[in-house]
């Protein structure tokens, strides 16, 4: 008993050093050596202060390592990184532990899986949250789980949903102070959407805020008859957190099913929205809906950009949004109260958003079984990828794609854990799609500068204060462009298509930049 | 020692045991909608990937207990992969294209034969065709085109080859593998020459062609003056002036019974 009292103390002390505490994710933003959250920063901005990597030199990239996670599928993590250790995910709920500064791994977790999985799309894993000496991760069978960052073993593991209903999650965890929070996924399969917070210690749940409200809570109301238990609106994207307003800011996906709405009359609250959340109780603060009555799968899962700025001559605490459905929204956070729209690509369901943020509904647009071409299309024009925020610039970057779609609409009954689209859409045949990498002025959304890409994009995108911005395509280029023009400054084609954006940090004094492409990870820093 | 592979149990269960009931039916058409459609077409009647499944035309089997097979199972070297339905999904699916049949199953008219002479000479298509190792690079390899891909597919394809050129679920994000196939691209270089070709592949940085010599021409877009994409095929369209209705049905009827014979029935190596 002594002895092992002995080696508990003797351990801390060696550690104390590397423990990743709420005050060190507070501070990230002055931490740029790590990449300590989902967005680098509570803000959600995916921007860093590191600038060895500059415009004039991003040409002298190289790879520095690689490491291949060992599986197919999209890799779409974002790794964490903390004094010199990088952890990540791969597909099928991998999770691994590599030296940053050589590729070098230090253990590897892989989830046993149930066979009978229902993801969407594909057996993806965005990522986890780190806190203390812990780990943590949602996974596709719908637990959450700690991992020990020395050693991945693991420390709890708790049931969030029935994963034969289809509920699973793909989501990277928030870490907050003692408490780490997720958000479901499932949408395509009529789960009832929630964003839960759990005990880090512990992995006692906190709270759940469930996202379609039930009998007597309000808005279950925008709901017709029974289509609430099976209304979706997951919250499948990691949200982000105001500290000082202590609030938190997570965004919900689209109503189920997907493409019929003859089966949900009403608004659908609180699908497509975006949640003001007290991260203590879960209480709703405040929503925004952005989509009502959703019939083009314009999930909101997007992130939410905290932006403190001038608003009409007054300092105002701004939420930016570039949303999935085509119009870049900008909102008060402290209160949701909307304050403009502006579409940054070619829209056709609605014609423009009136002055209280509700969208002027295409009704020309009719959903029939032969289908009805409608844009941007079901993948919107953005959609789950990282968007970046660059104090210098007052840019936001985000990766854009410009496909219609036909949508077909039929009504579908419900079968816990089947497909519960409401029949499906094709990409418009006569106009082949493809993408752009815009930045767009982030009080605005007015546009700056785009890049075109070939394809739709799948990757997000970082900015730094090197004056660039990186970024990845669904060919499999990684490319980066300086920040103020979109001028392609260096780019390299890595083999497979990039599911992911980067991150930055740095070791021993010398900047580095992670991008997942394929079953690999690969790391580049100047010659 | 089980097999590892998912066999239905013959005589157990098969779609007649589900056929006639109208809820069954509605799953399977609502199924096929959500999981099949984006290549078999909205009503089965084919799209720009997948055959026709509504002709009677089975080329892995035609039994429910093959066509339950091939659903689950996917089919090796094809577009069309396994699939994870519960068994009574896969039944209601089949029993749903069983619905589908035409009580006798459509005949195609012409001979094969004199399709088959008109296609290598006359025709000119295998000038870019090749069927089971002979003939052209620049357009699709026909030698399974008739188990791929339907009458009206074909009739389509040969009269007006520009109109299905971009049908189907043409994804460029990889999800179904599905590149850019036949698309007509002329790019000018910095001297004013311009080249035409096949696209093989394309992105934000270069461009792959064939070029209508059969020749591989690769470019770096930062090198070109312009890149211009035709929405139409390089292939004649096939007038009546040009091919006659009887030669239309001949073709066809030749076309149809393509289905991938050397494929499937390797030589032993002299």
């Amino acid at each position: 008993m002594k002895r092992a009292l002995f080696v508990v103390v003797l351990l801390s002390a060696v550690l104390g050093d590397s423990q990743v505490t709420y005050q060190r994710l507070l501070s990230a933003d002055r931490d740029p050596k790590n990449w300590l959250t989902y967005s680098g920063r509570y803000s959600g901005w995916r921007y860093s202060t590191l600038n060895q990597i500059t415009v004039a030199n991003a040409s002298h990239l190289a790879m520095q390592w690689a490491f291949q996670v060992g599986d197919l599928g999209q890799f779409e993590t974002t790794p964490i990184v903390a004094d010199g250790v990088l952890y990540g995910t791969g597909q099928s709920d991998r999770a691994f532990a590599i030296d940053a500064r050589t590729g070098r791994p230090i253990w590897r977790y892989q989830r046993n899986l149930p066979d009978k999985l229902q993801p969407c799309c594909g057996m993806v894993n965005r990522g986890l949250a780190i806190l203390g000496d812990r780990l943590f991760m949602a996974t596709l069978d719908a637990h959450v789980i700690a991992l020990d960052t020395r050693t991945g073993n693991l420390l709890w593991d708790v049931i969030a949903a029935d994963y034969h209903k289809a509920y699973t999650f793909t989501v990277a965890p928030l870490a907050l102070n003692n408490e780490i929070v997720v958000g479901v996924s499932g949408g395509e399969y009529g789960v009832r959407g929630f964003i839960d917070a759990y005990d880090a210690a512990t992995g006692r749940r906190l709270w759940r805020f469930d996202t379609v409200p039930g009998p007597g809570e309000p808005g279950h109301d925008t709901w017709a008859g029974e289509s609430w238990k099976v209304g979706g609106a997951p919250a499948w994207i990691t949200g982000t957190y105001d500290p000082e307003l202590n609030l938190l800011y997570w965004p919900t996906g689209n109503p189920a099913p997907s493409n019929y709405g003859g089966q949900r009359g009403g608004d659908n609250l609180y699908s497509n929205s975006m949640l003001a959340l007290d991260p203590g109780t879960g209480e709703l603060k405040w929503y925004f809906q952005f989509t009502p009555h959703d019939l083009y799968d314009y999930d909101a899962t997007q992130i939410p950009v905290l932006i403190d700025a001038d608003w009409e001559g007054r300092p105002r605490k701004l939420l930016v949004q570039a949303n999935r459905n085509g119009f870049y929204y900008v909102l008060d956070r402290t209160d949701g109260k909307f304050l403009s729209a502006k579409a940054f690509g070619t829209v056709t369901w609605a014609t423009g958003i009136d002055k209280d943020g509700k969208p002027i509904v295409n009704t020309s647009l009719k959903s029939s079984p032969e289908g009805t071409r409608v844009c941007p299309g079901a993948l919107g024009l953005t959609n789950w990828y990282s968007p970046s925020y660059s104090p210098d610039t007052g840019l936001l970057y985000v990766a854009t794609s410009n496909e219609c779609d036909n949508f077909t609409s039929a009504p579908q009954p419900y079968r816990a854990g089947h497909d519960f689209l409401g029949s499906v859409y094709v990409p418009d045949p006569v106009e082949r799609p493809t993408g752009a990498l815009k930045a767009l002025d982030a009080q605005t959304g007015a546009e700056k500068w785009s890049f075109p890409y070939f394809s739709n994009p799948n990757g997000g995108v970082l900015s730094t204060a090197g004056g660039v911005v990186f970024a990845g395509d669904s060919d499999g280029n990684f490319i980066v462009l300086d920040a103020k023009t979109g001028r392609d400054l260096w780019h390299v084609q890595l083999g497979a298509a990039i599911y992911s954006a980067a991150i930055t940090y740095e070791v021993d004094g010398k900047q580095y930049v992670a991008i997942p492409a394929g079953s690999a990870l690969l790391v580049f820093a100047l010659q | 020692m089980a097999l590892l592979v998912h066999e239905p149990a013959l005589g157990q269960k098969s779609a007649s045991a589900v056929s006639g009931k109208a809820e069954a039916l509605k799953e399977g058409e609502s199924l096929f909608r959500s999981n099949c459609s984006p290549c078999h077409g909205l009503n089965a009647h084919g799209g720009g990937r997948g055959p026709d499944l509504t002709a009677g035309r089975w080329t892995h089997g035609s039994t429910d207990a093959e066509i339950f097979r091939t659903i689950t199972q996917g089919v090796p070297g094809t577009e069309m992969p396994a699939n994870g339905f519960e068994d009574s999904e896969t039944w209601a699916i089949v029993a749903y294209l069983r619905s589908l049949q035409p009580p006798n199953h459509a005949v195609v008219a012409g001979d094969p034969g004199k399709g088959q002479q008109l296609f290598a000479t006359s025709g000119g298509c295998l000038r870019c065709h090749m069927v089971n190792g002979n003939g052209g690079r620049l357009g699709p390899d026909l030698s399974r085109v008739g188990a791929s891909r339907s009458v009206a597919y074909l009739t389509d394809s040969i009269r007006d080859p520009d109109k299905d050129l971009s049908t189907g679920m043409l994804d460029p994000n990889n999800h179904y593998g599905l590149p850019l196939v036949y698309d007509t691209v002329t790019v000018t270089r910095e001297n004013g020459e311009m080249i035409t070709g096949v696209e093989k592949n394309e992105d934000t940085f270069s461009i792959q062609l064939m070029t209508t010599n059969q020749e591989l021409r690769f470019f770096l877009k930062k090198d070109l003056k312009d890149v211009a994409h035709e929405r139409k095929s390089l292939m004649p369209a096939y007038s009546e002036d040009m091919l006659s209705k009887t030669e239309l049905q001949n073709l066809i009827a030749y076309l149809i019974r393509l289905r991938g014979a050397a494929s499937r029935n390797p030589k032993e190596a002299q």
